[in-house]
């Protein structure tokens, strides 16, 4: 080793940047080599498949008459609801929680939406619409508030806790539009649409018939709910870094001990850190009853949007940033699945191998970043800021906060 | 910036416009070959029900006329409108979607492309309130589950009648999905049917709630059967598959729905079938002939669209004979099961 010190190679700024986007690219790299040789190996052709992908989630590069503006429409569809739903989860992360409630929580912002929105049908948009949002908001925030404050009290799992309201949520909507008071009329599972004045425009109007890129444009169903997402992304990150309950609840992520030392109330951080969890996981499933469906409909029992949203906060490395960027990626994946299947014959399942094999390799770095802390294993760095908390996700979490 | 827009539109505009001309007249030469797209529901294609046999009628379709076929499954609700949207854009002749679950998916994307033709397997394109929205290029392939059910009625009601059954306490079940009038005919064929053949006979019905969950159709068949009924009927797809298990483990009689289901466990005597093969297969063979209508088309036994399978029992000749006396009586419409249950 010589004494002066090398010249870096990169500016500082450009090396955090390619040390942040090295593990998720790595990741999702890996992961498409992999279901390359998957696909190979059972017979298909992975280049046409990820061809026909890139199609349907991006629009590019399509041979068989999409249109690639209805593509990425489509993609925005499915990126509205994993931005806000990727936020809910990855702000726990940053405290230390484990969030897998988010579908939980949203299943009962989209409830509350519907009920409020059928309730007050007849009232105008300028007051509806913020009613809608601000209701799902406020059942997202109770629902996950309810595992904030067990495990507060009680230091009852987080984990445990919201997996089981996930259940309570599900077959809560069971009942409601089965049988229950909000069902449309018996026989049928869905229950009636919310009033117009509680529906999220879309961005294109929609009419089908005024032509816009060959297609009615009632075919493009971008809704205004995207401004939402981007805008709850844009809060996250404020929170987290430029208010002082931002700071607490990182303090308690990196370590309970040393933020209660440093005099933060670790029950407390911890119970509104849920609160405002749920209430992002709750507009999340607002925004898709105002802004897609209208009303509630069995398509909800089959919903995935609350889990995907953990692999999108993982995948984006709990940034406000990363989220967006990992959300697009999954509703791209998720949209291309469809046109893989119908353009290349791969069977549209790949997609889920996919986004399996993205968590898996991002798990397995997560080892890798837990080994690094321990003496003589690895270089004794510290996490990047990027990451998520990893190591008390996995350690202290899973005690119950000792506070005096 | 602008240059690039344009470039954008510019290429976008030639895609399309090589997707309408390829879409017009895809096979060149004077013969058109047909591009039929099929939508599974949230089942999957190997759901052993509708969506596999809706596949099965397509691909016979394709041997039949050569047409192109393409296949898209839905994965959850959401991919409805979205994959129903992408045959459409790309112009196929005929979009098919399996099932129930699509209405509202259909009426709306049927609304926005008047000059594509659609067919859907047992519903309609309707409004958000689940009113038929009438639409001239949707045509609706609906069944007569009663005639199906009725048939696995005869079967249930005449092995009580003659204690041919396990137990015998002229008790039978019936476990549902959800109460919708598709499970509904089903049930309603099938108690008026047993009620015909042992009148002393008690139906016990119940509901899961749920179509995919074999765990919560194996409890509500539990219940039936410790309340000694000793035939189970399954009308809930990937659901019900809980029911004939449960009825293997109690070692009683199962009945399987929609597809013959002789292989999904020992204790399945017979299937209702609703021959969703044939549906799609007539579908599409009437676009190919240029005589696609919108509006209602039934199938039934009269026209060889619903039916009966005997799986892992072996029929006595009386039971036979009744059974073909049914079902040439409901052919004739002599006898007509009800569609409500009775």
């Amino acid at each position: 080793m010589s004494t002066r010190p090398r010249p870096p190679l990169m500016p500082p700024i450009v090396r955090r940047l390619v040390r942040g986007l090295g593990m998720p690219l790595g990741s999702v790299l890996l992961a498409f080599v992999l279901g390359g040789l998957i696909v190979a190996a059972t017979g298909g052709n992975p280049f046409s498949a990820y061809a026909a992908l890139v199609c349907g989630g991006f629009g590019i590069g399509c041979t068989q008459g999409e249109n690639p503006a209805l593509q990425i429409s489509n993609t925005i569809v499915f990126v509205i609801p994993l931005i806000t739903a990727g936020v809910a989860v990855a702000l726990p992360f940053r405290a230390g929680l484990f969030n897998i409630g988010a579908e939980g929580q949203l299943l009962a912002g989209s409830i509350a939406c519907t009920a409020v929105g059928i309730k007050f049908s007849s009232l105008p948009a300028p007051i509806l619409l913020p009613m809608v949002l601000i209701s799902g908001m406020v059942a997202g925030a109770l629902w996950a508030g309810v595992a904030g404050v067990l495990k507060a009290t009680i230091g009852a799992h987080e984990v445990v806790t919201t997996i089981m309201m996930n259940y309570i949520a599900q077959w809560l909507l069971r009942y409601l539009i089965i049988g229950g008071p909000l069902q449309l009329a018996p026989g049928t599972s869905k229950s009636s649409p919310i009033g117009p004045g509680a529906r999220l425009a879309t961005i294109l109007p929609n009419d089908n018939s005024l032509i816009i890129l060959g297609l009615p444009s009632s075919v493009f169903r971008v809704h205004t709910g995207l401004f939402i997402a981007l805008a709850a992304a844009a809060v996250f990150a404020f929170l987290l870094w430029r208010t002082s309950l931002g700071y607490e609840i990182r303090a308690v992520g990196q370590s309970q001990k040393a933020a209660r030392y440093a005099g933060v109330s670790v029950r407390r951080t911890i119970i509104v850190t849920m609160l405002i969890a749920g209430a992002f996981s709750g507009l999340a499933g607002a925004i898709e009853i105002a802004g897609v469906d209208h009303n509630l409909t069995d398509k909800y029992f089959s919903d995935t949007t609350g889990f995907d949203a953990i692999a999108v906060a993982l995948l984006g490395l709990g940034s406000a940033v990363g989220i967006v960027l990992a959300a697009i990626l999954f509703g791209a994946l998720h949209a291309g699945g469809a046109v893989m299947q119908a353009d290349a014959n791969i069977s549209g399942n790949l997609v889920f191998v996919l986004q399996a094999l993205i968590l898996f390799s991002i798990a397995a770095n997560f080892v890798g970043a837990i080994r690094q802390r321990i003496p003589g294993l690895g270089r004794p760095t510290a996490l990047p800021p990027e990451m998520p908390p990893a190591a008390p996700l996995m350690t202290e979490a899973a005690a119950p906060p000792a506070e005096a | 910036m602008v240059h690039k827009r344009f470039k954008f539109l510019g290429v976008a505009a030639v895609v399309l416009l090589m997707a309408m001309a390829c879409g017009g007249n895809s096979g060149g030469g004077n013969t058109k070959q047909y591009k039929i797209g099929l939508v599974t529901d949230i089942g999957g294609l190997n759901d052993k029900s509708f969506n596999h046999l809706a596949f099965v009628g397509l691909e016979k379709a394709k041997t039949d006329f050569g047409i192109k076929d393409d296949v898209t499954e839905s994965h959850s609700g959401n991919d409805y409108v979205p994959n129903l949207t992408s045959f459409a854009q790309k112009n196929y002749d005929l979009v098919i979607g399996v099932g129930f679950l699509m209405q509202e998916a259909m009426g709306t994307v049927s609304g926005r492309f008047p000059n594509i033709h659609f067919a859907i397997i047992d519903g309609a394109g309707t409004d958000d309130k689940g009113n038929d929205l009438k639409h001239a290029n949707v045509q609706s392939l609906y069944f007569k589950e009663q005639d199906a059910g009725a048939m696995v009625g005869v079967i249930a009601g005449w092995l009580e009648k003659n204690s041919k059954a396990k137990k015998n306490k002229h008790v039978i079940g019936a476990v549902g999905g959800i109460s919708i009038p598709p499970v509904n005919h089903y049930i309603a064929g099938y108690k008026w049917a047993a009620t015909m053949e042992d009148p002393s006979i008690k139906v016990l019905v119940g509901y899961s709630n749920d179509f995919t969950d074999p765990a919560k159709c194996k409890g509500v068949a539990q219940s039936q059967i410790n309340q000694n009924a000793d035939v189970e009927f399954q009308v809930a797809g990937g659901c019900g598959l809980g029911v004939l298990q449960a009825a293997g483990q109690a070692g009683v009689y199962s009945i399987g729905v929609d597809a013959d289901q002789k292989d999904a466990d020992p204790s399945v005597i017979a299937s209702a079938l609703k021959k969703v093969d044939v549906a799609t297969y007539t579908a599409i063979k009437n676009v190919v002939n240029g005589q696609f209508q919108g509006g209602a088309l039934t199938f039934s036994i009269a026209n060889a669209g619903a039916g009966y399978q005997v799986d892992n029992l072996s029929v006595p000749a009386e039971l036979q004979t009744e059974l073909n006396s049914v079902e040439a009586k409901i052919k004739a419409g002599t006898l007509t099961p009800p569609a409500d249950i009775p």
